[in-house]
């Protein structure tokens, strides 16, 4: 368990879909190099088969007696999915518009399909899942090579790419499947819920992008922070699937609005809604309970009184309320660790420990590129 | 029928026993060992000996569909020849693998096969050998390991990490695009070959900075691999000067999604050079039969509740405490076994995250050092003792 732990909470009655957070998320980490197929940050239809296909069933995490239970690791083709591309080049030539690769399978192949019959009773809401930075992960326990490790200032769980040996244990062991093997470097790579944003006092990129401003990024020991309100004092934000057990540090808010139904003759079934309870039940326990009645009734209040300091929350009025974060933390641990604070750019990825030679692009440079082996 | 079951208990026995590895003469040559390979002309002079490879259940790993494949894995019987000159020691290694597996850079779950030679940094007591996983605290080994090559594109040895953008975000077409892949695909590297260091599972760690050189290759015929490697005979880890010194290899099948602890391995075995004078005790420490009796062995630990903690033999019930036994035999020397009985603590392997299993502290630290919570064996009668380890070394899996 780190000193201290940052969160986020996503309220899921906002969420609309719109993969702003993916595409923010993938432009900024995932676009290349083995990562195409990775989604850090995804937003799935619920109920569907999310992302890797039907998650929940491939294992990980602990059982009630805390041991860590063996899991799959999902196959690129079947289970996520293998990004495609189409000739737009070739159009020109007179080609005929073809994709890459024959797409049979990726995330969100069953978007906003849901449950239940159209018109009377279909639902579904969106559930944006990134890596949960457990407090107790399942991939951290699963690594034999220590190449996981949780940062003792805010718990963000990271991969150190010079330990990983690209054994893949770690997906076996994290029953969200959210941390993922780049096949061109042969490493486990991860959500590093944008440290190096984190550090300078912004949010993840997924967070400050948000158009619904549902997610909420904070210390949960910052007694002053909405996170902390949300997940603490009122209970209404709760970790998925913690039954797994390795305790998610990011929590949701439930969806607690929802159509009513139809009846056969397609009158409205009065007090009717279309979110069965036993499904919210099965991602976040039985205390989703007791949120939704807290939800409930302190909509009732701001109705009534037109005062709720949780609704006041949840309508997010200000970033700067929503993202606590705090640089001058940071500045501070790096300081004691008599280390530099982070550079706005960070010069690791200028000139890598082992970089022998700079990599300044220069795409029209026709020059020699040393090739092989070290030893 | 009693007869019938003794007379293939008896039978078994013998095939066990049939199935030791034997110590290896490195031959001496005067050639130039600097780039070795499979294919080296110089190996018709080299003496091959029989090294048996044991599949590694000492702890189970959590991938589910990698524990099916390798649920009744069998020995390998690996054979294996080493030369030396001068300044220069080099080893091949052929052993049966009835499909070429490569980790393929497209795919998720695909591995590649390979193979990996060991040494111990310090061998002058043949009863204080390094343990077989990788070392242990104290007892540093140093590994070199190659696989069957793919193209790694980063890091890539050469430290060029400014080629990872996407090329659809160059500003770059047509032709200049092509040429820029091309570039991409050239800086890959198909050389897998590493080299570490470690003190015991969990701290094996890649030497980078160039103090151990080393070439290895790796090649794929009549369903059998070959690799070879060529180091030199002292470097700042290792010297092996010496009339014999330990060694232990490792051979991973891709197809049974192999890598890491999913191996096959040996036990240590001596390689004697051909030359010297002085082989010292390591011969017989690491090839004598064992003094003891397997079957009273078989009741001294029954009676004495190791299966309270270990899984003993493949049929008995996983247990999570103590490392499984099941292949003990097969990749410990006598002298290891005698050891961890008497004094538990002498070796504790990090092993498995015991967070992955909070339950069964196996092991507790005192000033930094691991404490076994295993019962100390020390006082046990010497004939016991023996006839333990003589049982301890029955345990391995049969050959293919």
């Amino acid at each position: 368990m780190s000193k201290r732990q940052l969160a986020m909470v996503m309220d899921l009655n906002k969420c609309i879909g719109c993969q702003t957070c993916t595409v923010a998320c993938k432009t900024q980490w995932t676009n290349r190099n083995g990562r195409e197929y990775m989604y850090w940050n995804n937003v799935e239809t619920y109920p569907g088969t999310g992302y890797p296909k039907n998650w929940m069933d491939l294992g990980g995490g602990f059982d009630a007696a805390g041991d860590l239970q063996p899991g799959i690791i999902p196959n690129l083709e079947a289970d996520y999915g293998v990004p495609w591309d189409y000739n737009y080049d070739a159009l020109q030539g007179g080609a005929s518009f073809e994709p890459n690769v024959e797409p049979t399978w990726g995330p969100n192949w069953d978007e906003d399909e849901g449950a239940g019959l159209f018109p009377e009773d279909n639902y579904f809401f969106y559930l944006p899942r990134i890596c949960n930075h457990c407090t107790n992960p399942g991939c951290l326990s699963a690594c034999p090579r220590d190449a996981i490790f949780k940062r003792e200032q805010d718990g963000v769980v990271l991969v150190d790419l010079d330990r990983c040996q690209g054994y893949r244990y770690c997906i076996a062991g994290c029953p969200y499947k959210k941390i993922y093997f780049n096949p061109k470097i042969s490493k486990s790579e991860k959500c590093i819920l944008c440290f190096p944003r984190i550090e300078q006092g912004l949010p993840p990129a997924c967070a400050q992008q948000c158009v619904g401003r549902i997610r909420f990024v904070g210390f949960l020991d910052d007694e002053e922070g909405q996170v902390y309100k949300l997940v603490h004092k009122y209970k209404v934000a709760i970790g998925l699937r913690t039954d797994y057990g390795t305790q998610p540090n990011v929590y949701y808010v439930p969806p607690t609005e929802s159509p009513v139904k139809f009846d056969a003759q397609g009158k409205i079934i009065d007090g009717s809604g279309r979110l069965p309870i036993e499904e919210l039940e099965k991602l976040f326990g039985p205390d989703v309970h007791q949120a939704i009645k807290t939800l409930k009734s302190e909509m009732k209040k701001r109705k009534e009184t037109g005062e709720s300091e949780l609704m006041d929350i949840l309508i997010a009025y200000q970033h700067s309320d929503m993202f606590r974060l705090d640089n001058n933390y940071y500045n501070q641990v790096a300081k004691q660790n008599g280390q530099k604070a982070l550079a706005p750019v960070d010069t690791r990825y200028k000139v890598g420990k082992y970089t022998k030679s700079g990599h300044e692009m220069n795409f029209f440079h026709d020059g020699e590129i040393p090739t092989g082996g070290h030893h | 029928m009693k007869n019938l079951t003794k007379l293939l208990l008896a039978s078994v026995v013998s095939a066990s026993a049939l199935m030791a590895s034997s110590a290896v003469t490195a031959v001496k040559v005067d050639a130039n060992l600097d780039k070795v390979t499979y294919n080296s002309a110089i190996w018709s002079k080299a003496k091959t000996s029989k090294v048996m490879l044991y599949p590694q259940t000492t702890i189970k790993f959590n991938d589910k569909t990698a524990n099916t494949l390798n649920e009744d894995a069998k020995a390998i019987e690996a054979k294996v020849a080493a030369l030396y000159n001068g300044s220069k020691v080099a080893f091949m290694i052929t052993w049966p693998d009835g499909t070429k597996s490569i980790q393929n850079s497209d795919k998720t779950d695909t591995y590649s096969d390979g193979f990996a030679i060991q040494f111990a940094e310090d061998f002058s007591d043949p009863k204080k050998l390094p343990y077989i996983g990788m070392g242990s605290d104290g007892r540093p080994v140093v590994i070199h390991l190659q696989k069957e090559a793919f193209g790694i594109y980063e890091p890539n040895g050469e430290g060029m990490v400014g080629y990872q953008v996407n090329p659809n975000q160059t500003d770059l077409f047509g032709k200049d695009l092509e040429k820029f892949e091309a570039r991409v695909k050239s800086i890959a590297s198909n050389d897998y070959e590493k080299n570490f260091v470690s003190e015991g599972f969990r701290s094996m760690t890649e030497i980078k900075d160039d103090t151990s050189k080393s070439y290895s290759r790796i090649g794929y015929a009549n369903k059998a691999w070959t690799g070879t490697l060529s180091r030199p005979l002292k470097d700042e880890y290792v010297s092996l000067n010496a009339g014999a010194f330990p060694v232990a290899f490792a051979v991973w099948d891709g197809e049974k999604m192999g890598r890491n602890g999913l191996k096959h391995l040996s036990s240590w075995v001596a390689v004697v050079l051909e030359s010297s004078a002085s082989k010292g005790p390591l011969v017989s420490a690491l090839h004598d039969k064992v003094s003891g009796d397997a079957s009273k062995g078989k009741e001294v630990v029954a009676n004495n509740g190791c299966v309270g903690c270990h899984q003993i033999e493949a049929t008995d019930a996983p247990n999570l405490m103590g490392p499984s036994l099941s292949n003990i035999g097969g990749y410990s020397t006598s002298d290891y076994l005698r050891e961890s009985i008497v004094d538990p603590s002498a070796v504790v392997v990090p092993g498995y995250n015991r967070n992955a299993h909070s339950n069964y502290m196996w092991y507790t630290e005192a000033d930094g050092k691991r404490v076994s919570t295993m019962t100390d064996y020390s006082w046990l009668e010497k004939a016991d003792l023996e006839d333990m380890v003589a049982y301890l070394k029955t345990l391995k899996a049969e050959a293919k």
